[in-house]
């Protein structure tokens, strides 16, 4: 791939990540669940060699229906720990292309994040890296998985609801 | 006289709890803290860790005891010890993970070596103690045990105490829920598997454990994410279809009060107790068809209908340990302040059971114990909401009065209401008083 094809990729690669991260910092929650393959799914562990989401306890595992349950219940008036609704910043940086789609298998990105979470009067700090799992599809992505490891994953946490 | 006289005055201790009400300062008063920490959780048998967490020679695992470091270690005669996490030194903690496997214990700071049962074996320098007297095999050279140390079936308590019940005598009737959770195992065996979750809670350590038993509250605060479980559950995959195992887990939070009264409470000397009997939000559970083969062929179908029979919600070990035996979770309290408390949560593996076993208990895990997920929060919601709301001038007490006359005593000891009663409440905190009162 020459160089103009490259930094477009990494453009579109990037943008795709700022827009995915800016629908949760907006609340949309259902153009955010439209970003996602089939299939896809939603994982921060609980620890960072943690080898895979089944055999091992993790902060948030989520398909498509456990997100549908996750948005539905922001939602509820009788979701007390979300009263008043918490918001979020979400920073991400330090995309890197760590593999290109090839076939059936998707393209992975690195980055880094913080989000700046305020609830319940309090401001609260969450930092880690995410890994994507993309499935390229015309000029855009599917998210077939998206993964946020903590920094913290494995430390005391205190309670947050909202997607890393 | 001022107008601005406070309204509060803490009562003498011995006042604090009466049979049907609870002085609010036990939650909000950070001297009292203070004095549980000295009176009970210095006192009483502490859940320290499973046995399965050093189950070979050499392995350590790092914990706290009322808040003090200790190190549960397997020598490599095999012996099972709990020692402070002190150098015999100058106090340097000895190991700084939350486990291992060594040879050796070797500090830090001057490089004192300790075998794994906290003997000393080396001290660099050693003639210079010469004149003082002090050689590696004096007593004072030693790694410090916690005073005594018990495991039942695997799960191992700590007192900081010397004197005390032996630790089946102060576990009682529920033992019996450690019991059926090691029989659901066809091997007999339970294995903590690696990855813990903790939580932070912005509430005293006593709303957790007395929540565990409170049977007024599921249908209430989780709401918000059970009935949504059953609404999504119905729009995405119909009416009748049958629930994949994430929603049979969170839909039964919102049974109905007829189904929690059903559950019914059990109460025992120490302030013990379960919710569930017969029966319990976790009763349900589609069957996992291999599981029950290597069961029966375990123990015989009799005997694996009589252990299936069992179906508990939450055992409360008070103060430190609650336990899901149907669904191999375990939850451990470690108070940090008042207001104050992390909760840690650990999932088990019934060995000999297929893996499909041990997913359904960290599916469990993820979706109520995670700070960051479904169900959990708004339990610590409202502990926090308590916290904050005892802060006030406007009623100094909390009414422990729900059906206060009709506990029913099946033996001697062992007491029995049905799930809204506030028998729980009642019988933690009767315990409570004792351990706060008793002389020294
Ligand atoms: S403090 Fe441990 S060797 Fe000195
Ligand atoms: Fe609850």
């Amino acid at each position: 791939m020459g160089l103009p094809d490259a930094l477009l990729l990494q453009h579109q690669v990037e943008q795709f990540i700022y827009a995915e991260v800016r629908l949760l910092d907006e609340r949309r929650w259902e153009a955010w669940e439209a970003l996602f393959a089939d299939g896809g799914t939603y994982w921060a562990p609980a620890a960072h060699e943690q080898p895979n989401p089944e055999e091992h306890v993790s902060l948030i595992y989520e398909n498509a229906l456990l997100r549908k349950v996750r948005q539905q219940r922001f939602k509820h008036p009788n979701a007390f720990s979300l009263q008043p609704f918490p918001r979020t910043s979400h920073l991400v940086s330090n995309v890197m292309i760590d593999e290109e789609a090839k076939d059936d298998s998707p393209l992975v990105a690195s980055a880094r994040f913080i989000m700046h979470e305020f609830r319940r009067g309090q401001p609260n700090s969450y930092a880690g890296a995410y890994r994507y799992e993309l499935l390229p599809i015309e000029d855009t992505f599917l998210i077939q998985q998206k993964k946020a490891t903590l920094v913290n994953c494995n430390g005391t946490l205190t309670s947050s609801a909202m997607y890393f | 006289m001022s107008e601005l006289q406070p309204a509060y005055r803490q009562p003498e201790l011995a006042d604090l709890v009466e049979h049907d009400r609870v002085h609010r300062s036990i939650y909000t008063d950070p001297e009292i803290f203070e004095l549980e920490m000295a009176r009970i959780w210095g006192k009483t048998w502490i859940y320290v860790g499973h046995e399965s967490q050093v189950a070979k020679p050499g392995d350590y695992y790092t914990t706290t005891l009322a808040s003090q470091p200790v190190i549960m270690t397997r020598d490599h005669e095999g012996q099972l010890h709990v020692l402070f996490n002190r150098c015999a030194h100058k106090g340097a903690q000895l190991v700084g993970d939350d486990c291992g496997n060594l040879k050796e214990f070797r500090c830090c700071y001057h490089a004192w070596r300790f075998a794994m049962d906290g003997r000393c074996v080396s001290i660099p320098l050693e003639e210079g103690y010469a004149d003082a007297g002090l050689t590696k095999d004096d007593p004072a050279a030693s790694v410090r045990k916690v005073p005594r140390v018990g495991s039942y079936k695997g799960f191992v308590f700590a007192s900081l105490s010397e004197e005390g019940p032996d630790l089946e005598a102060w576990l009682g009737g529920v033992a019996s829920s450690i019991d059926n959770m090691v029989d659901r195992a066809p091997d007999g065996e339970l294995e903590v598997v690696p990855g813990v979750m903790r939580y932070e809670h912005d509430s005293n350590w006593k709303f957790f454990v007395e929540n565990l038993n409170d049977m007024m509250h599921p249908m209430i605060v989780h709401q918000s994410s059970s009935l949504t479980a059953r609404v999504v559950a119905k729009r995405e995959l119909g009416k009748d279809a049958p629930l994949p195992p994430a929603l049979e887990i969170i839909s039964p939070f919102t049974e109905s009060y007829a189904f929690f009264d059903d559950m019914g409470l059990h109460a025992f000397d120490n302030g013990h107790g379960y919710s569930g009997g017969k029966n319990s939000i976790h009763a349900a559970y589609s069957d996992v068809e291999a599981y029950n083969e290597a069961m029966n062929q375990a123990y015989g179908e009799e005997r694996v209908k009589e252990i299936f029979a069992v179906n508990r919600h939450n055992t409360v070990f008070y103060p430190s340990l609650t336990i899901k035996g149907a669904i191999q979770t375990i939850r451990v309290v470690k108070p940090v302040a008042v207001d104050k408390t992390i909760i840690e949560s650990y999932t088990l593996r019934l060995r000999g059971a297929p893996d499909e076993l041990l997913k359904r208990s960290i599916l469990y895990c993820n979706l109520i114990n995670s700070s960051a997920n479904l169900v959990g929060p708004d339990d610590q919601e409202a502990y926090f909401r308590q916290q904050e709301g005892l802060k006030t001038q406007g009623d100094d007490w909390i009414p422990l009065s729900r059906d206060i006359n009709s506990d029913e005593e099946l033996e001697p000891g062992h007491y029995y209401a049905k799930g809204s009663s506030d028998l729980a409440f009642r019988n933690q905190l009767k315990a409570w008083k004792q351990y706060m009162l008793a002389e020294d």
